[in-house]
């Protein structure tokens, strides 16, 4: 059995021919990789052998070019001591003339080879000079793959004079063609053989289905992108409307429409995004919504007590959550059955770490009818998540400033145990009434990076909105 | 839906079991549906994050008053009862302009240990945080009553009175005190705008308290106290409220409650006032919020396992309100009780018959479409942040916005690099591509989201290829065949977009409107972003071209 790569190659070759993979690579048009794979493979059979050749390349450095062409410095000295009859001179006129490095270099060479004798600062030639490095020096210079002296290389190499570099090529070897096999055999199914038919009567060529090929990673959806997906579907499938919003709110809509007073913690610059820009209400549910906030109006409420400010409920803010979205869609939608549901994104003025961030996406769905009520409610929040896999889920009491009863759903994962998921409750009369929503409301919300983290396994929700490309690559369009 | 900044109790087993008179097993398995939090188990306290509406649970005396209840040890409503003393305090016209209100209540008999002091600062500290809204409506005075020489003045002073405050040995100013005691400056922005200060002194003219700052040292609760003076400042019924919780919680340690009388230049009131609230609700609305029926005795029951005194008649439930429960507004507030104290985890769900027809937003179906086209054409993807800031969005591409006309800015932004909302998305795309060099190319993205211009939501995609061979025919390739499956006409006009090399961009046109760009970008750009190979990409405002639908 072959590859498609190890035939590629068996055809491309001849027996017996070193090839070096670079030059099989374009012979056979396949990539060096493919070559590699397919040689590789081949030799596992017995059918090809892979060699890889090392050696050493010699070169002059700088400083060798300088010495061949100058001499080397013992060299410059001895012939100028050679020159004087009386064959001494003293180191500091040699320095003079020569410079200091140059003659403490020849003058340390010299006297290792003991071809000189220092006495009282003056140098005497007591042995003629010969010089090996020269010669290796230059046969060096005219081949890079010469042969030299061990001994004298190691010394040109000590003294910077030459540098080594070492190299390697592999080389492909078919060792023999099974033409048995390959003959009458096809390949490759080309149309030729197609339309022509000649593949009539032939054997198809067996591959051996277990090499694995190349991963490909095709475009997809954001895996974030299909739990919202998800969750939609589990909406639709529940019959409620889709709504849609501004990121930019009015107060109103964001906090006192829905009875969170005025000076509530939640409503600081330290936890929301305001906007410098105010608009302006000119509605008869705003003076309803203040004296609701002031003294309950007819709803039977103490309300907050104080003074309500009409200034602060126009400031503009990020909307801090989609119930900003989902009360007005209501007070526009007064009139039972309503059933409507929002995934979008909200802001909250937070330092970004791992599982706080300043925008995030939320989901809320809301029921408005006339003969429901808490117990309805439980339902809805046991048919939603049972509908998104969690078999088990139980409620304990909560707190919302807008909902009474209000509800904190747990459901059971397995190895975490019970997990918070969102909350839930009974939009209170002081927000539906002064909005003329008829009927009760029962609300619920919840992160949809909670859902991430437990879907996907996600520590770290900062990697959701700055992807890495690996990652989306890599994750799988459906985790089981 | 989500709550914040709530209060962390924190209740130590030994005191817990003796006051509820429970093993911590049974406590920790019911404290949960009572409502809270449980943050932390540990081998001596447990810490438990109580709601915001419950500032009667912040004390371990009030949580065993409602676990006795909620398990069936006691039952029902327990009157509180204050004796008249004879304890004055004089309002001056001068401080009704600076914090109005004043209350207080004389407690005697109590046993001072180190629990009950503990106790004491920490609902004290809980209560300044939330009614108090961090002092400013609402500060709290305790003091060794045998220090406190009667009948008080509360008035108003400037700023050279001076006394000796809590943990300091010398007299200073007020103004020294704003300015150099650690409480001073940590709460002196409550009294910024004002030039007179209110001041509680006594009747040997001395001070004992400066609200809602800090107290005077000479009436320190020691070791050796038995009696103490309480006093509660603020603007409006707040101070009653936490005093009543602050009274009640030391009459269930035993303390004996002697009311305070306020006189006022127009009025007198007595504090506190621990008689209890009433309020009458109807059955229907009780099963009505419910969604199911309770016989009366069910009703009594779970009532009085949330501590309430309860009337059950033909149609109406009268109910009377513990002088501690701050939080009930409204007759379903109590309601709530009810299915608290029924239990919820009794309550059988029912899915409601409410019967309607499920319908997607025009803008997501949109999306959806925009998404099918873009993935066959091979691009990933992603989605990016809407916050962003000025030099991203503008600086870095070569672009310039308006504020407000385009770009809306937050006020006071936590980073630099969150200071405004998006306008467009290809930004964003080219930061993205700057975190993904190392892997392998070609890269191809695409964001099909919102972007916010004048302070309006717009449906935007953007896309991205880079690769050592991008091109300006291959951008162009993928819009005209985006607009082709999208059956828009469209043509295109030379643009003055700097963000793209100039001859290699195009500006795109439907019914003779600038609806994108596109192009090969700017290698400044791409200097700017970091990246090392040329990028090709298109910008296109998808809700100029399709009915997107309504927005709220």
């Amino acid at each position: 059995m072959f590859s498609p790569l190890e035939v590629t190659l068996i055809k491309a070759l001849e027996v017996g021919k070193k090839y070096k993979v670079e030059e099989a690579a374009k012979i056979s048009k396949m990539s060096v990789d493919a070559v590699f794979k397919a040689a590789y493979l081949l030799q596992d059979k017995g059918l090809a052998k892979v060699e890889e050749e090392k050696w050493k390349e010699y070169s002059l450095t700088e400083e060798g070019m300088k010495y061949l062409n100058d001499g080397f410095p013992e060299e410059i000295i001895a012939r100028e001591l050679e020159s004087i009859e009386s064959g001494e001179k003293s180191i500091a006129e040699l320095e003079k003339k020569f410079g200091k490095e140059l003659v403490s270099i020849a003058i340390g060479w010299l006297r290792r080879r003991g071809c000189i004798e220092i006495k009282d600062g003056i140098i005497r030639l007591i042995k003629p000079v010969s010089i090996p490095e020269r010669e290796a020096l230059s046969i060096i210079y005219n081949d890079r793959m010469a042969k030299v002296d061990e001994n004298i290389l190691k010394i040109l190499v000590r003294r910077k004079l030459v540098r080594i570099e070492e190299f390697k090529e592999t080389y492909i070897i078919l060792l023999k063609k099974p033409e048995a096999e390959l003959k009458g055999y096809i390949s490759d199914l080309t149309p030729e053989l197609i339309i022509s038919g000649a593949w009539r009567g032939k054997e198809f060529l067996k591959y051996d289905i277990h090499v694995p090929s190349k991963d490909v990673f095709p475009a997809k959806v954001h895996p974030y992108e299909r739990i919202i997906r998800e969750c939609r579907k589990i909406f639709l499938e529940m019959g409620f409307t889709e709504i849609k919003g501004h990121y930019v709110q009015p107060s109103f809509w964001n906090f006192d429409a829905l009875f969170q007073p005025q000076d509530h913690p939640a409503r600081d610059m330290q936890d929301t995004f305001y906007l410098d820009r105010y608009i302006d209400m000119d509605d008869e549910v705003v003076e309803r919504v203040r004296a609701t906030h002031e003294n309950g109006w007819i709803t039977g409420s103490t309300g907050w007590g104080g003074e309500w400010s009409y200034e602060k409920a126009m400031q503009l803010v990020l909307r801090t959550h989609t119930t900003a979205i989902t009360i007005h869609y209501l007070a526009r939608n007064p009139e039972p059955p309503v059933k409507a549901f929002c995934i979008d994104r909200v802001y909250r003025r937070e330092a970004i770490d791992a599982t706080h961030l300043p925008e995030f996406d939320q989901l809320e769905g809301v029921v408005l009818d006339r003969n429901v009520g808490f117990k309805h409610l439980l339902g809805l929040l046991k048919e939603f998540f049972v509908k998104m896999g969690f078999e088990d889920v139980r409620f304990r009491p909560g707190y919302f400033p807008y909902t009474e009863p209000s509800v904190e759903p747990e459901v059971y994962v397995d190895g975490l145990g019970w997990i918070e998921l969102g909350g839930a409750g009974v939009f209170r009369k002081e927000v539906t009434e002064p909005l003329g929503i008829k009927g009760k409301v029962l609300a619920w919300g919840l992160g949809i990076g909670r859902l991430a983290m437990l879907r996907l396994g996600m520590k770290d929700l900062r990697r959701l909105y700055l992807p890495d490309i690996g990652w989306l690559r890599n994750m799988p369009a459906v985790k089981r | 839906m989500g709550g914040i900044g709530m209060p962390v109790v924190t209740l130590y087993w030994d005191e817990l079991e003796k006051l509820v008179g429970k093993s911590r097993d049974e406590i920790l398995k019911r404290l949960p549906m009572l409502g809270c939090d449980i943050e932390r188990v540990e081998e001596d306290h447990v810490d438990v994050e109580f709601f915001p509406n419950r500032p009667d649970l912040y004390s371990v005396e009030g949580v065993a008053r409602a676990l006795k209840g909620f398990m069936d040890v006691e039952f029902g409503y327990v009157e509180y009862s204050t004796k008249p003393g004879n304890w004055k305090i004089h309002v001056d016209e001068s401080v009704l302009s600076v914090r109005p209100r004043i209350v207080g209540c004389v407690v005697r008999g109590l046993k001072i240990t180190d629990e009950v002091i503990r106790s004491l600062m920490e609902v004290q500290e809980d209560l300044h945080w939330t009614i108090g809204r961090n002092r400013r409506k609402m500060a709290i005075g305790v003091h060794d009553l045998s220090m406190v020489n009667f009948p008080l003045r509360y008035t108003a002073v400037d700023k050279n009175f001076s006394f000796v405050p809590l943990d300091f040995r010398d007299e200073m100013s007020v103004a020294e005190i704003l300015e150099k005691h650690p409480k001073g400056r940590e709460y002196s922005f409550i009294l910024e705008k004002s030039n007179t200060y209110p001041m509680i002194i006594d009747a040997r003219d001395e001070a004992i308290s400066f609200p809602p700052i800090i107290n005077a040292e000479k009436t320190r609760v020691k070791e050796s106290t038995t009696d103490l003076f309480i006093d509660v400042t603020g603007f409006d019924e707040n101070v009653d409220r936490a005093l009543n919780i602050i009274a009640t919680m030391l009459s269930d340690r035993g303390g004996q409650i002697e009311s305070v009388e306020v006189i006022y230049p127009d009025r007198r009131e007595a504090s506190p006032d621990l008689s209890p609230r009433k309020m009458k609700i109807s059955k229907d609305e009780i099963f009505g919020l419910l969604g199911f029926s309770l016989s009366d005795d069910e009703i009594r029951l779970s009532l009085g396992r949330m501590r309430y005194g309860v009337e059950v008649g033909e149609d109406e439930v009268e109910v009377v309100i513990p002088p501690y429960r701050a939080d009930i507004m409204h007759p379903w507030d109590i309601i709530e009780d009810i299915a608290i104290g029924y239990g919820y985890e009794r309550i059988i769900p029912e899915y409601p018959e409410t019967n309607t027809v499920g319908l997607t937003h025009q803008w997501n179906d949109v999306r959806e479409l925009i998404r099918e086209i873009m993935i066959g054409m091979g691009f990933m993807e992603v989605i990016t942040f809407t916050l962003t800031n000025e030099r991203v969005m503008y600086d870095y591409v070569k672009r310039r916005g308006e504020e407000w006309k385009d770009y809306t800015p937050v006020m006071h932004p936590l980073t630099e690099d969150h200071t405004i909302v998006r306008t467009d998305v290809l930004p964003k795309l080219l930061e993205l591509l700057s975190h993904n060099k190392h892997h392998a190319m070609p890269q191809r993205i695409f964001e099909v989201g919102d972007v916010v211009v004048n302070m309006q939501n717009k449906l935007h995609l953007a896309a991205c290829s880079t690769h050592a061979k991008a091109n300006f025919s291959e951008i162009r390739s993928y819009v005209q065949s985006l607009m082709r499956e999208l059956d828009v006409e469209w043509d295109v006009r030379e643009g003055d977009d700097e963000a793209f090399i100039e001859g290699r961009r195009g500006d795109i046109f439907v019914n003779g409107k600038k609806v994108g760009v596109f192009g090969e970008v700017h290698p400044e750009v791409l200097q700017n972003f970091q990246l090392g190979y040329p990028v090709v990409a298109f910008e296109l405002d998808v809700s100029n071209i399709f009915d997107v639908g309504e927005l709220l």
